[in-house]
């Protein structure tokens, strides 16, 4: 019988120690950044180092791995360490930090109301994703609070994508705002046409 | 029970966008019948008596909700050879594979995770001796790990009912199974002996590295129940638990690709398979 | 005129783009298919076989770009698939980091359905 049963197996080495840990996340070949990443969320002053490799880190996957590690963290260190991504050159770093952000759920949130009235149109942009884990009527406050003084229309659409999945019946007279404002941007047109058609749909089933 | 209208189209599209982003599931408007009774079902075991305030528990994963409409809409019985067009990648294409990097006398090694009542993981042994024509030249190892350790207990016992065994032909029946009275069969001894049962958490390292690496791991129809991060988490233990080049195998609507980048696709003529990339230091 | 319905794979993570392109083109006739980021995008492409590939920039896990140049790499057919580019951008740099990376086209958001309309036709090769 070719079948064989071991009853035990050598478990796979674990990188570990606070000195040997960061030193590999910024110095070892990718594989060994990569266990690094993995490992730093539990040595102290992982954070820190976990913030500053994001900003240089080059290889896909150990970037996962970092941003990994400070979702599972989840505090305001491990937010803002991920925060200054949203500004980064290379569009895959924004948004691997915006799902980070978003996973990050309520630690991130107190940060939002700021990030959503960014001098910067793109942070706008991208923060509304943030939104999308926030109860409903918070969300909605927020995101037509945004709207309501949004001249980008690329703004307004990243915002009434996520009001089409959490937004209540306040948004409407903000959308109906909206669409008049952007009269002829069709895309526009379209998007709040579907979320004001949910929106009204969901209020007027059964109560 | 109360009565409740079918949902709107806005709100079944509300639906299928929430379940695509959070599983990869897609749902079409031709499964819209079936999925609206099941979640009618839902609703009501809920006791949500809008589909607003069902979605608002769904989104926010309120006791599980999320697991428990997967579960409803989809067909999760186990059985022998189910999804066996992976079972025949294996033979055909996967050892094949692996062998050109294994030493001689190099333990195959291939892990059924979860392994639920241990169908998929005696699937895999039946298969192995029934169509892989070098699997007297090599050791196999097979281990089989889930984190409910009853169903582990019944997987070790190796009984099973006639559902289980509806896709093995009569003569596989007779060759591997012992009759324990009416429709009820054990599986023979050499062959439950020779799978080890294991629990194991996929989502911590801590148990995952335990284990080993393997050549080939099947983690089916699991995964699309975790959250982003936990997900992400275990596909970076499960990649830890391949060898170098190892193939991990998952159910069919699934994506590893949607979860995470450190696999690459393997198109295979039976299956879509993720592979560890060779070389290296693991 | 070809007989057969063209197949578009529209890669966008945002649910109401896709399914703008997926009103828009499907009224036209055309076979939608989705996926919510480049690496997904690339394992649907091997068993879908799109005619053409509509493809956002700011997604996560593969941004845009980086899913262009990843597909030319890959073997014909699939290098082949004309691209259409759909980004907030609209800087020269990013028209030119686009045509660099192997796009066909590059249309700026908010999209217009009777461009988007007219550049699938013509990169489909149909009549619009």
């Amino acid at each position: 019988m070719p079948l064989i049963r071991k009853s035990s197996t050598s478990p796979l080495p674990l990188l570990s120690g606070k000195d040997d840990v960061l030193r590999a996340l910024f110095e070892g070949h990718a594989e060994e950044r990569w266990a690094a990443a993995r490992a730093a969320g539990g040595v102290a002053g992982g954070v820190k180092a976990l913030g500053a490799a994001l900003c240089l880190e080059r290889d896909v996957r150990v970037r996962e791995a970092i941003l990994t590690s400070l979702t599972r963290m989840a505090s305001p260190d491990a937010v803002e360490a991920v925060l200054p991504m949203m500004r980064a050159e290379i569009a895959a770093w924004r948004t691997g930090a915006i799902d980070a952000l978003r996973a990050m759920q309520q630690a991130a949130w107190p940060y939002l109301p700021q990030l959503l009235a960014d001098p910067d149109a793109d942070v706008r942009l991208l923060a509304c994703e943030i939104a999308r884990t926030l109860p409903g009527e918070k969300a909605t406050a927020l995101l037509c609070g945004l709207i309501e003084g949004e001249s980008e229309a690329n703004v307004c659409a990243s915002a009434i994508e996520v009001l089409a999945e959490v937004g209540t019946a306040e948004a409407l007279p903000a959308l109906e705002r909206c669409a008049a404002r952007f009269q002829g941007t069709r895309f526009l047109e379209f998007s709040i046409k579907v979320t004001g058609e949910r929106i009204r749909s969901q209020t007027a089933g059964l109560a | 029970m109360s009565e409740f209208t079918a949902i709107t189209e806005e709100e079944f599209r509300r639906l299928c966008e929430f379940i695509y982003r959070r599983t990869g599931m897609v749902f079409t408007e031709a499964k819209r019948y079936y999925i609206e009774r099941r979640l009618v079902e839902r609703m009501s075991i809920a006791g949500s008596v809008s589909f607003a305030s069902y979605f608002t528990r769904l989104r926010t994963d309120v006791d599980r909700e999320i697991e428990r409409l997967i579960n409803a809409v989809t067909v999760n019985e186990t059985y022998f050879y189910r999804e066996d067009y992976q079972l025949r990648c294996m033979t055909n294409d996967l050892l094949a594979d692996r062998l050109k990097h294994k030493a001689r006398g190099e333990t195959i090694r291939i892990w059924s995770v979860p392994c639920s009542t241990g169908e998929e993981p005696f699937s895999i042994a039946i298969w192995l001796l029934e169509n892989w024509r070098l699997v007297d030249q090599y050791d196999i190892e097979i281990v089989g790990s889930d984190i409910d350790t009853t169903v582990m207990e019944k997987a070790h016992a190796g009984v099973f009912g006639k559902r289980a065994l509806m896709r093995l032909t009569d003569d596989l029946v007779r060759r591997y199974f012992e009759p324990q009275g009416a429709e009820i069969w054990k599986i023979i001894e050499e062959l439950r002996e020779s799978v080890l049962f294991t629990p194991v958490n996929i989502v911590d390292p801590v148990e995952t590295r335990q284990h080993g690496r393997f050549d080939i791991i099947f983690c089916r129809n699991v995964l699309i129940y975790f959250d982003d991060a936990s997900r992400r988490v275990a596909a970076e233990n499960l990649y830890e638990n391949l060898m170098p080049g190892g193939f991990i195998c998952l159910g069919h609507t699934e994506s590893m690709s949607r979860i995470s980048p450190l696999f690459s696709v393997r198109r295979f003529t039976d299956a879509i398979v993720y592979q560890k990339a060779t070389g290296g230091p693991a | 005129m070809s007989d057969r319905k063209m197949r578009v794979m529209v890669v966008d993570d945002a649910a109401l783009v896709r399914l703008f392109y997926r009103e828009t083109l499907g009224k036209a006739g055309f076979i939608v298919d989705e996926a919510l980021n480049g690496l997904e995008a690339l394992e649907k492409v091997l068993s879908e076989a799109p005619d053409l590939l509509i493809v956002d920039v700011n997604m996560p896990q593969m941004d845009g770009i980086t899913f262009i140049k990843t597909l030319r790499r890959q073997e014909p057919p699939m290098a082949g698939i004309p691209v259409l580019i759909a980004s907030t951008e609209a800087g020269p740099q990013d028209f030119a980091a686009a045509r660099e990376a192997g796009a066909n086209f590059y249309l700026v958001k908010p999209i217009d359905p009777d461009r988007l309309l007219a550049f699938a036709a013509m990169m489909c090769g149909v009549a619009a």
